[in-house]
């Protein structure tokens, strides 16, 4: 199955490259690490047999946009397409410049989930293949078996594709299979249903941990600002140290920038190396978003972006 | 040869608790990194994989208190920080990170001598424990040494079944055992299953660098832009890959004031050569663009270090691998540096 899948998307890119409609294509080569894939660009038609597909394709390509220039293709899930017709809606890339590859993103394996429910690192791991809607992990001594929602990227769970029609080309068919809703709010509902005490406590456990690398904020797609409010000295908005405090000021206010853009991909939680659940976070404002704007990033090429727009007869005269 | 039963291990870490903060490796805080031993959990003596955080930060940590500074007529009054360097006992810390320490004790001690690290490296205890499961995309036995190498630590334990054998590297690994109960002599079958243990880890390390061929090639790709710029393609520019390599010592400096300006504190605080604001000045950066940034890296672990103090600044841990978010992979960037031609070696030579 997914041989064929490989199959179709690398004979579409190269008839894509030789009849010249792209230039480049950002997509996944096979990864060095057990169980991962890693960010390929393609330009040569000799290449396109690197590209891979597999339940390991878990980068949001779309932060690598800025890395080419002309006309690219990009293999993305949904939420990455989201986040690309994200970038459409924010200036940072014109949609007539990105031809959209979507793949299945049915079963993409959430390989974190995978070492805490059996307890291994991923090395230690023989291999992770599906049977039918059952994932089997087979290691030295044995091998468990996990249903679809337990081992799915959180995204997935969360996964409301049905809307999305933005691809200009979709390899395969893209149905939810792992999508569950109740799921997904689990985690979000324990934490609103702590006190503000108890939450205040619950972050400041988490963001105690925070090094402050960035890889939040870097492999972020929408958090294109050129320079980061954090970097600023002049006035200095958050201290460069990493206290609890300021983690959670830069956590938090990084937020705030890109409510309304986010696509709650997931991205910065899979990246942060101290397991910080920042999904908890980027969930949360999707929500809260929806709620209050019936508003969902990446949707729409044509909405205007929640918080970068502003109509004359809007409520709030902030900026009159 | 000493050796000590696992279940008296932790006997001996409550009476090293006695002087000393003991780390051992722990999950608790939420990543696996050097902890402040709880007197209870003892997984660790039994799980024996590398910290994600390395050891580094028990001697620059992630921020630090330089000193105090109050107004006073006519300038600054300097107040120390009246913090005494803790005295640390690192239990379970692997041959690969005591390399690392080794390593960086160089440049701490180099141009002037780095009181604050320095006096806590002075203050600490280093308890290695041979690594007998290595990650797949470890690498140090391509760099010289091996997963049970004991030239950097105190004192050396080797899980051989039920009871560690025991090493005393140095003075002061044996003095701290000194008065110690449950060390008995080892027999020469336990000497032989520790053996047999450390060539069995030394073998399940299989990922491979030819340091001979990097640094016979390096020079010459210095300025092959091309190459880098593919190296460099997929990296987001993330401090994780220099954060958590246990030989990165860089650090940035900050003075906060009080509000009312009366005084304040000067700190520090990792830094990464992966941000474009690192080099960062007035008039321009140097390395503004992210494959210079790459090649960086590579060149300070793998060139300019050799270059400077004789050594590789590189242990093979495989952390900037395994945790990167695009699973960039440094074999794979010293794997296929370019092979440069005879000539150009020459001419390299004649220019410098």
């Amino acid at each position: 199955m997914t041989e064929d899948l490989e199959q179709k998307l690398r004979d579409e890119v190269r008839t894509l490259l030789e009849k010249g409609k792209i230039e480049h294509v950002i997509g996944y080569g096979e990864g060095s690490l057990k169980f991962a894939t890693t960010p390929i660009m393609i330009s040569d038609q000799a290449d396109v047999d690197r590209l891979v597909i597999n339940p390991f394709i878990h980068n949001n390509l779309s932060v690598l946009l800025p890395e080419v220039s002309g006309k690219v293709a990009v293999v993305a899930k949904v939420c990455d397409a989201r986040s690309i017709i994200s970038l459409v809606q924010n200036k940072q890339v014109a949609r007539e410049n990105v031809f959209i590859i979507g793949v299945p993103c049915n079963g993409i394996v959430d390989v974190a989930k995978v070492e805490k429910l059996t307890g291994l690192d991923r090395d230690e791991i023989d291999a992770v293949t599906w049977k039918d809607d059952r994932l089997v992990v087979t290691f030295a001594g044995g091998s468990k078996e996990f249903s679809a929602p337990e081992v799915a990227l959180d995204s997935c769970l969360d996964c409301d594709c049905s809307g999305f029609k933005e691809f200009d080309l979709v390899i395969g068919e893209i149905t939810p299979v792992a999508a569950n809703k109740e799921l997904s709010r689990v985690r979000i509902k324990e934490m609103e249903a702590m006190t503000p005490a108890q939450r205040w406590e619950f972050w400041k456990n988490e963001f105690s941990r925070c090094i402050r690398c960035y890889a939040c904020r870097q492999i972020c797609p929408v958090c294109f600002c050129e320079r980061c409010f954090v970097e600023e000295t002049e006035p200095l908005w958050v201290s460069p140290l990493p206290r609890w405090q300021d983690n959670l000021i830069f956590q938090a206010v990084r937020m705030m920038h890109v409510a309304g853009r986010c696509t709650d991909c997931g991205e910065c939680q899979r990246a942060c190396p101290v397991n910080i659940p920042l999904g908890l976070l980027t969930g949360k404002m999707e929500d809260i978003v929806d709620e209050l704007f019936d508003y969902r990033a990446g949707m729409d090429k044509d909405a205007a972006p929640l918080m970068a727009a502003y109509e004359p007869e809007e409520a709030e005269d902030l900026m009159r | 040869m000493k050796k000590i039963k696992k279940q008296n291990v932790a006997g001996l870490l409550e009476k090293w608790q006695k002087e000393f903060t003991v780390f051992v490796p722990s999950k608790a805080s939420g990543v696996l990194q050097m902890a402040a031993w709880d007197g209870e959990n003892l997984s660790f003596l039994e799980r024996n994989r590398n910290t994600a955080i390395p050891p580094k930060a028990n001697f620059l940590p992630t921020m630090q208190k330089m000193f105090g500074f109050r107004k006073e007529e006519g300038g600054y009054v300097l107040e120390p920080t009246d913090e005494d360097p803790p005295k640390q006992l690192l239990f379970g810390i692997h041959p690969c990170d005591a390399r690392a320490i080794s390593i960086i004790d160089m440049v701490f001690k180099d141009a002037y001598e780095d009181k604050y690290y320095l006096s806590r490296r002075q203050n600490t205890v280093l308890v290695g424990m041979a690594c007998t499961s290595p990650y797949d995309n470890c690498f140090c036995t391509s760099l010289g040494f091996g997963p049970a190498d004991a030239t950097d630590v105190d004192i050396m334990l080797t899980d051989i079944g039920d009871s560690f054998l025991l090493e005393q590297v140095t003075d002061k690994g044996k003095g701290v055992l000194a008065g110690a109960k449950d060390l008995v002599e080892a027999t020469q079958a336990d000497e032989k299953k520790a053996k047999e243990v450390k060539e069995s880890a030394k073998a399940a390390v299989s990922t491979k660098i030819d340091t001979k061929e990097i640094s016979k090639r390096l020079p010459l790709v210095f300025d092959d832009k091309k190459f880098w710029e593919e190296i460099a393609a997929k990296c987001v520019s993330c401090g994780i890959c220099t954060f958590l390599c246990p030989t990165c010592y860089c650090f940035d400096i900050s003075d906060e004031m009080l509000r009312d300006g009366s005084g304040g504190a000067r700190y520090r605080n990792w830094d990464c050569c992966s941000f474009a604001v690192y080099t960062k000045m007035p008039a321009e950066n140097p390395r503004e663009e992210k494959w210079r940034r790459v090649r960086q890296k590579v060149y300070h672990k793998y060139a300019f270090y050799p270059e400077l103090f004789g050594v590789i600044g590189c242990t093979g841990c495989g952390r900037c691998i395994r945790q990167c978010p695009v699973n960039w992979d440094i074999t794979q960037t010293l794997n296929s540096l370019p092979e440069g031609t005879a000539a150009k070696a020459e001419e390299k030579q004649k220019t410098s």
